[in-house]
């Protein structure tokens, strides 16, 4: 077994553990493993710049998506609306704890922890300003990537639109447009934050006290 | 081809950055995070969250998952009965979304997770660039479960007028959500790798052949990957 490989000069693919060559590539470049055809390192355009602009629209829409009402209902000349922020409180004063719980925590918290992350992030890669702490931020960004779930919840609000259509009068407010926008905003700074320049930079800025450490 | 396992490499799983593989678990030394050369005690977990997930999906179906207070009389609504209602009054784009949300996903990743398990365990019949495909297409079905479960926080949210119409979750939600996320969580345990390397582990005299052909030099230099970028 030789320990002396030079690991900065190799990729393995995430899927398959197939060890290969580091690509150099441009920007909009991506390589892929020959093995299993999964993507190893993709270099986005303009990723920081991008996916600042993306969170921060984000984070602005924000408010309107959860506090402006989605829907209202008229039956029987008795009319009401709810905002996603309404669907919680109703939830809890229900007594429908588990639900309320899982809204607020997929279709509320989550995006906003991983939008914030993700302008945190792009902030201080923007401005130059790099610091160890990112490292671990970083690292804890990722447990979130399977748990956004705006999308299913948008197709949520589809299905139950559909639903009361049938046999009452429907109408939709500024809220779901502003939900809308929230969920693309998401979508695209999620989309657009290069993980992989993130951590070379990450790495150069501050792996080198490990190198010389390892070395000596 | 050579993989990172054979070579004493091990890849981290959260800054995708190689290691030398000292110690497990290893410390990566760019995000410093611990970690195992591959998911530890992968198939038993997922094995586990299966049938934990499985046990869920019974009350699920048997339950009412939506009560329809109309003028004080309550109706009463399984998954499968809902879906019901919804071809009798002819939405059957609907229908089909709902019947394929919240039994055929849930069912066909239990079920595709378990024959995952029992490939990369025993290694009959592998293929792993098939399977690994399909384990990709399961996770990514996962979150979509959810849907008839934000379907019933609208309804119960937007209909509301008191004594006229009121819409109540019932006791099938819970066990449901519990079934969603626990085949989320037996998806997230499982290690595609795994796959691969039963396959390379049956197939060892053939794979060491081709491998002498390709691979003159058992350090891997520069003509290793070149193949491999599109």
């Amino acid at each position: 077994m030789n320990d002396k490989i030079n690991t900065a000069l190799f990729v393995a693919c995430q899927q398959c553990d197939a060890l290969f060559d580091k690509p150099r590539l441009k920007q909009g470049q991506l390589a892929k493993c020959n093995r299993c055809g999964s993507t190893l390192i993709e270099r986005k355009v303009d990723s920081i710049e991008r996916s600042f602009n993306w969170s921060l629209a984000g984070l602005i829409l924000m408010l309107p998506a959860i506090l402006l009402p989605l829907m209202g209902v008229t039956l029987a000349g008795q009319f009401h609306q709810a905002s996603l922020f309404d669907c919680i409180l109703v939830l809890i004063d229900r007594g429908f704890y588990m639900i309320a719980c899982l809204v607020f925590l997929f279709a509320i918290a989550v995006p906003i922890v991983r939008l914030s992350g993700a302008l945190y992030i792009s902030y201080y890669f923007k401005f130059n300003r790099l610091k160890p702490s990112l490292l671990n931020f970083f690292r804890a960004y990722h447990h979130l990537d399977h748990w956004a779930m705006l999308n299913v919840f948008m197709l949520g609000i589809v299905v139950s639109m559909y639903k009361l259509l049938d046999d009452t009068e429907l109408s939709v407010n500024l809220g779901l447009l502003a939900f809308i926008f929230w969920l693309i905003c998401s979508t695209m700074s999620a989309a657009a934050l290069d993980q992989d320049y993130i951590w070379d930079k990450l790495e150069k800025a501050f792996g080198e006290k490990e190198e010389q450490d390892e070395h000596s | 081809m050579s993989t990172a396992k054979e070579l004493g490499l091990a890849l981290c799983p959260k800054c995708h950055k190689l290691n030398n593989l000292t110690a497990e678990p290893q410390q990566c030394s760019r995000c410093h995070g611990m970690y195992y050369q591959r998911k530890r005690n992968s198939l038993q977990y997922t094995l586990a969250w299966n049938l934990a997930a499985l046990l869920a999906f019974i009350p699920a179906n048997l339950y009412p998952i939506m009560i329809v207070y109309q003028l004080g009389i309550g109706d009463e609504a399984t998954i499968l009965s809902g879906i019901g209602e919804f071809i009798d009054h002819g939405l059957y784009p609907i229908a089909i979304i709902i019947f394929t949300a919240s039994i055929i996903v849930p069912l066909v990743k239990i079920i595709g997770l378990f024959v995952l398990v029992y490939k990369a365990h025993t290694g009959i019949r592998l293929k792993p660039d098939k399977h690994s495909k399909i384990y990709h297409i399961l996770e990514f079905l996962g979150p979509w479960s959810m849907l008839d479960v934000f379907v019933v926080a609208l309804m119960v949210t937007v209909v509301e007028l008191g004594f006229v119409t009121s819409v109540a979750a019932g006791p099938a939600i819970n066990y449901f959500t519990i079934t969603v996320i626990f085949t989320m969580f037996a998806a997230n345990s499982f290690d595609p790798r795994l796959l691969w390397d039963k396959k390379v582990a049956t197939q060892e005299p053939l794979e060491s052949d081709k491998m002498s052909d390709s691979l003159p030099n058992s350090l891997p230099d520069s003509s290793l990957g070149k193949k491999g970028y599109k």
